[in-house]
């Protein structure tokens, strides 16, 4: 260490802007595309679609095959669970390896966490036997707002999939607010 | 039966969806979208974590986007862009009425813009854009 000035906040998370969220490396789904996880989607929501159930149909469509559901992208990468002590890891599902670029915000007091905004782009749809892969990178930090809910920065981060060939087949860029919780009303 | 490109208009409604969301609906689409955080299956973790209630959880609500605009526009439109803005959360037993509106119609590239939200009766659960592909001519299947 040189005897320069400790890092501001605002510094620190400056240098969080293009770094990973998560794993270095791409996030690989545990399986393939498979008809019985669009098909179990497919029950759960109720979509009829019948280009992501329907062999026949999918055939003779413009499609040609069956197709994924375009935003079941983020489902293909999530890593199988390990049940036992997920609550205890506050839902992760699986045990993280420190705590993540967020933690500079958690350390500083920003330890709310809001969803605010999610916004994918869909560059082809996926078929049965491909594998995705999926990178996130923190695309950009907020100076500090003050929300109704408190103080806080938005964290926007983007994750690209990628196919097998390594071209890109969707984004979602995912943004949060990390907030420093109000006291509550006596 | 999916609509062409020449099928819509700017100021077009798109047909509403409603969902009653159930604990099983919400749990269901949890556990579809492989999201095990207890928060959208476990009603004490919930209420430890000062919700009152489990809530739905966002893939969800995507999915829900894109079965309503392909509910409206048909099964070959491909759904190129869905941006929401997240709102108030989905409690169980919540109505959910997803209501949308055409707002621009592109014939070159067969692209139509639409707005959507997604009400309950707490608030917005959701607000947003999409943008979908129409084939040129109108399917025969």
């Amino acid at each position: 260490m040189t005897s320069a000035e400790p890092e501001s906040l605002a510094q620190r998370l400056e240098a969080l802007v293009g770094t990973p969220v998560g794993p270095a490396g791409p996030s690989v789904g545990p399986d393939p595309v498979n008809q019985p996880m669009i098909r179990h989607w497919a029950a759960a929501f109720e979509d009829a679609n019948p280009a992501y159930t329907d062999p026949a149909w999918a055939e003779a469509s413009s499609f040609g095959e069956i197709v994924a559901p375009p935003l079941m992208l983020q489902t293909w990468i999530l890593p199988t669970p390990v049940i036992t002590g997920i609550a205890q890891r506050g839902g992760s599902p699986v045990e993280l390896e420190g705590s993540g670029p967020l933690g500079v915000l958690d350390d500083a007091g920003f330890v709310g966490t809001l969803a605010s905004n999610s916004e994918f782009e869909i560059e082809r749809y996926l078929h049965l036997g491909e594998v995705v892969s999926a990178t996130t990178v923190i695309e950009s930090i907020s100076p500090e707002k003050r929300t109704r809910i408190g103080p806080g920065h938005f964290v926007s981060w983007v994750t690209t999939w990628r196919d097998e060939a390594n071209e890109v087949v969707g984004r979602q860029m995912f943004r949060i607010l990390k907030f420093k919780p109000e006291l509550a009303e006596p | 039966m999916t609509l062409s490109i020449h099928d819509v208009a700017e100021g077009d409604a798109l047909t509403p969806m409603v969902i009653v969301a159930t604990a099983t609906v919400i749990v269901a689409g949890a556990l579809a979208t492989r999201d095990f955080m207890p928060v959208h299956h476990d009603k004490a973790y919930a209420e430890s974590q000062g919700a009152p209630d489990i809530f739905m959880n966002i893939l969800s609500s995507n999915a829900y986007c894109s079965r309503f605009l392909t509910d409206w526009a048909g099964p070959e439109a491909l759904v190129r862009r869905v941006a929401i803005r997240l709102g108030v959360p989905v409690f169980p037993n919540s109505t959910v009425t997803f209501t949308g509106t055409v707002t621009a119609v592109e014939v070159a590239t067969a692209t139509v813009e639409v707005t959507l939200q997604a009400s309950t009766d707490m608030g917005d659960h959701l607000t947003g854009t999409a943008v979908l592909r129409l084939p040129h001519e109108a399917a025969s299947s």
